[in-house]
């Protein structure tokens, strides 16, 4: 039996869907159709010895030929219709999306499907996205984007053991080892019917949505992934790691783990106090205020309880990276290296204001009036609003905005205060830096001495008292809580 | 449209709260490809308002474009005072603190952001449609009135430094600055729109200069207002009225200088301190871009027949012989004469040498022969269904639309623009090629680290 839901109903539709791809709809009159196929196994379903193989297995699907056409055939397919298929992989979703014309909805579709029901494992294929993949690795994660390898590395030490423990692409040594039968037997194994939700939005006939799930019918049956490792316990105290490298300045991240996802009772509270601190590039967050508008230490420092990579790049959140397990952090942009120490502590700072003296009613109440409104601007456009309702049907919700929207409305600033004061903190942290003097650093802030700013101008008597309390914020850290990596190392092994 | 690669290109949005048919046209190959209607009209002070009625229900787009990016710095030292400015202008005025100002948008639930480019700056914010009024009236306020003190400014100019900062991680900002010094020596494009690092460490003192540089260019005459949604013309033109009518015109004309022909072919060298995979910048001396003849569109569709995933190019030297892992160009479409580019990263050093050879070969052959036809009407094809494909909300028919009316102060562009893209022969192409696409206009860059990645 093939389960099947709508958007408002998919609580009820999830429980109800023992077995067959879940179908998400969102039907439309425009002339733009939405396809998202998203599988429910990612990274975390990696064998131990292979890590990175969820992810190289999606992009040769998605970047490879398949059983009867070559890429070059598919990407020359493609091209008249302005299209194509983009894939991601993350810890527990894998996804393959498109939108095309619905003048070209047929060809399009028998493309996209058969690059997952009928690849074409070639060698070269394998070859050329292995390559890409290490060189994304090696080159434009850590050679040439110090932010999100300070935010991936980070990613990996607080789940160091855990199912999430490693970077989704792999290791350059895991990449070199993989073989086209690893590739097999991962897609043989997790692409089934029961790890498959089918997304469809926009003008599609009638008749397109039992078309598609008649295909992938073809799928083996199941199982459904899942696993059962805990939330990582807390560290006992707070370790730095920093990743010692030859760049202009320091990039920073810390945070820890939370026993909150969406859809559990304390999740929209935590967003409040999450947007309140640091709403993901925009200018209302009090890190960005105090941290960048009040005292120039960079281009912006923003606060998240969901996953949320390539931040650098996106000012949205991408949907389908639902995970089962989310952390607190903040991110730091890159600071210049004398001001290093003051703007961790600076940060740390602004969380212990909240934690310790709340958000006010003022504040609760602005936030969330933000909230309920910018939340269509997460769905702004059909293939956003599809995403969305994908991850509703996976964390068991209402419609995104349906779900926020009534959680705010009886939200209350006590109830925001106390979900703060029960899951954030601002010690037992990992903290991550990447940084050229990894030795001065470490000294630095392993020292009693204070870590003064330096300003380019005059400021207020106000901010100097108050930099006084930041630049000797207790850290906590003694040298032994001090690693050092030198980049080379990271992602390697 | 390529906008400066380092500047902050943000863009935020919108919800389209109900679900409504995008407009496209009924036909592909036939009409305009723009298919709005919209309203265009002038202000007696110069100030420019073009509204855009859709059918994306409750939600706003608004662009407000300012004719002048880093292309408007003209004074040696002064290069990244129209990005920075992007910054200064949510630095508040007497009537709107920038805590009130961010307080209103909160209120509004209204995302808000900027980028500039060369030739340009934008300031884009999308809310609910009630909140109109509110957003044009604060929007008027700080374009007319933006007041900042020196503390505020030095402040701010700490914030552009870490966006430096952010970027300089990335080798291809350093590759793409050196292009620019190399193929300019006089107009400001030799600058990129970050500017250069000195004057960016240097802006702290630059108080006095950033008033000049608001009352040269933060003035009516150099603005187009672009309201894109749930929207009556009518009520837009007298909201603006109200509140933009009596902003002074100014009379600042810059002097830009023109950067004389190239003589003959130029190359640079850049060696990265770190770790990274080479890669190579293969640029010619372009045109200004242009709706007034095929120039334009047929650079466009040279870069794209050379460079797409589809091109021989692309297929031999990243899918077949895998020596690059990522290959991509386009033409020139700035103001002014800027460069028809491409870009490859190289995954291994000993192949430099070659594939720019290739690169070069593949752009030249372009004066030598027509390209098939075929393939140039498949181009056509993919290029319409590539522009409906992006009109999917307010917000992004509104970043459409502000990329033309940077140049050309009006949407009509887009139309112009891509009729003579429909019109393009092979022939029309090969001419263009033979004109621009010549060793002596070319300036190849290559980058490479002192230490080899593993």
């Amino acid at each position: 039996m093939i389960g099947r839901l709508s958007v408002l109903f998919v609580l009820a539709a999830v429980l109800g869907s023992a077995a067959g791809p879940r179908v998400v709809e969102l039907p439309s009159k425009s002339p733009l159709v939405t396809i998202r196929l998203v599988f429910t196994t990612g990274a975390a379903f990696d064998p131990a010895d292979k890590p990175g193989i969820a992810s190289l297995t999606a992009d040769l699907l998605g970047e490879g030929g398949t059983r009867d056409l070559t890429y070059k055939q598919i990407v020359d397919a493609l091209y008249p219709m302005a299209t194509n298929v983009r894939v991601y992989s993350d810890k527990e979703m894998t996804t393959f999306v498109g939108q095309t014309h619905v003048d070209n909805l047929d060809r399009f579709y028998g493309l996209m499907r058969d690059m997952i029901l009928h690849p074409g494992w070639r060698a070269d294929d394998f070859e050329r996205v292995r390559d890409d993949t290490i060189n994304a690795l090696r080159v434009s994660l850590r050679g040439n984007n110090d932010e999100e390898l300070g935010k991936e590395e980070l990613y990996n030490l607080i789940y160091a053991g855990h199912p999430y423990g490693h970077e989704n692409m792999g290791t350059a040594a895991s990449l070199a080892a993989m073989k086209m039968e690893d590739l097999q037997a991962f897609h043989k194994a997790h692409y089934t019917q029961a790890n498959l939700i089918i997304g469809l939005a926009g003008g599609y006939p009638a008749s397109f949505v039992a078309r598609v799930q008649k295909d992938f019918a073809a799928l083996p049956a199941g199982p459904a992934d899942s696993f059962n490792a805990p939330v990582p316990a807390a560290l006992a105290r707070n370790q730095l790691t920093i990743v010692s490298k030859d760049t202009r300045s320091v990039a920073w991240s810390f945070g820890y783990p939370i026993d909150v996802k969406r859809g559990d009772p304390d999740f929209v509270p935590l967003l409040v106090a999450q947007s309140y601190l640091g709403q993901h590039r925009l200018s209302s967050g009090v890190l960005y205020s105090r941290l960048r508008e009040l005292r120039g230490l960079n281009y912006g420092d923003y606060a998240y309880i969901e996953y949320f990579p390539g931040g650098m790049f996106r000012l949205e959140p991408q949907p389908n990276i639902a995970r089962r397990q989310q952390i607190f952090q903040i991110w730091i942009r890159p600071v210049e290296p004398p001001n290093a120490g003051f703007s961790l502590r600076a940060a740390m700072f602004e969380l212990n204001k909240v934690i310790d003296k709340g958000m006010s009613q003022a504040d609760f109440e602005r936030t969330k009036t933000f909230l309920s409104k910018y939340v269509n601007v997460l769905t702004k456009s059909k293939t956003d609003e599809l995403g969305y309702a994908i991850d509703s049907a996976y964390y068991g919700i209402p419609a995104y905005g349906d779900y926020l929207k009534a959680g705010l409305a009886k939200l209350t600033l006590d109830d925001v205060n106390r979900a703060v004061r029960k899951h954030l903190r601002s010690d037992r942290m990992q903290i991550v830096a990447v940084a050229k003097d990894a030795e001065g650093l470490r000294a630095a802030l392993t020292a009693a001495a204070p870590t003064p700013i330096v300003y380019v101008t005059a400021k207020p008597q106000d901010v100097l008292d108050e930099d006084k309390l930041i630049e000797r914020l207790p850290l906590g850290l003694r040298a032994e809580d001090v690693k050092i990596v030198p980049v080379e190392e990271v992602f390697e092994k | 449209m390529r906008l400066t690669r380092f500047a902050p290109l943000t863009s935020i949005v919108f919800a389209v709260l109900a679900a409504i048919a995008v407009i496209v046209p009924a036909a592909f190959g036939a009409g305009k490809i723009f298919p709005y209607n919209y309203v265009q009209e002038d202000l007696p002070n110069g100030l420019r308002l073009i509204t855009i009625p859709t059918d994306y229900r409750n939600i706003v787009a608004l662009y407000i474009v300012v004719g002048a990016g880093s292309r408007n710095e003209v004074e040696p030292g002064k290069s990244g005072f129209a990005h920075l400015f992007e910054h200064l202008m949510f630095r508040g005025t007497a009537e709107y603190s920038p805590e009130r100002y961010q307080q209103e948008l909160s209120n509004a639930g209204a995302a808000s952001n900027a980028f500039t480019s060369d030739d340009f700056t934008a300031y884009h914010t999308t809310f609910s449609k009630e909140d109109l009024p509110r957003i044009l009236s604060m929007e008027a306020d700080r374009f007319q009135h933006l007041s900042y003190e020196e503390a505020a400014f030095k402040t701010e100019t700490r914030a552009v430094l870490g966006e430096y900062n952010k970027n300089s991680a990335n080798p291809e900002q350093k590759l793409y600055e050196t292009l620019r010094a190399t193929a300019f020596h006089t107009h400001t494009y030799r600058h990129t729109t970050m500017g250069f690092v000195e004057d960016v460490e240097a802006m702290p003192n630059e108080y006095a200069y950033s008033k000049d540089f608001f009352s040269r260019y933060y003035r009516p005459e150099y603005t187009t207002i672009i309201v894109v949604g749930d929207v009556e013309a009518k009520k837009v033109r007298s909201l603006v009225d109200e509140r933009w009518g009596e902003w002074k015109r100014g009379n600042y004309k810059p002097q830009i200088p023109a950067e004389p022909p190239q003589d003959g072919a130029r190359t640079a060298h850049v060696d990265w301190p770190s770790p990274t995979l080479p890669s190579v910048e293969v640029a010619y001396r372009g045109p200004a871009f242009t709706d007034e003849s095929p120039e334009t569109a047929a650079l466009d569709a040279t870069a794209r027949l050379l460079f797409d995933r589809t091109s021989p190019l692309y297929q031999k030297l990243v899918i077949t012989e895998q020596k690059l892992d990522s290959l991509g160009g386009g033409p020139s479409d700035n103001l002014d004469p800027e460069l028809f580019g491409a870009f490859a990263r190289v995954k291994k050093e000993a192949d430099v040498a070659d594939v720019t050879r290739q690169i070069i070969a593949a752009i030249e052959e372009f004066a030598a022969r027509p390209v098939d036809g075929k393939k140039l009407e498949a181009l056509k094809q993919h290029i319409r269904y590539e522009f409906a494909l992006r009109m999917t909300n307010s917000e992004a028919i509104a970043g459409a639309v502000a990329r033309y009316v940077a140049l050309r102060r009006t949407p009509e562009a887009i139309n112009r623009y891509f009729d003579f893209y429909a019109k393009l022969t092979p022939e029309d192409l090969q001419r263009v090629a033979k004109k621009y696409l010549i060793e002596k206009n070319r300036t190849v860059v290559t980058l490479t680290s002192k230490e080899v990645a593993k």
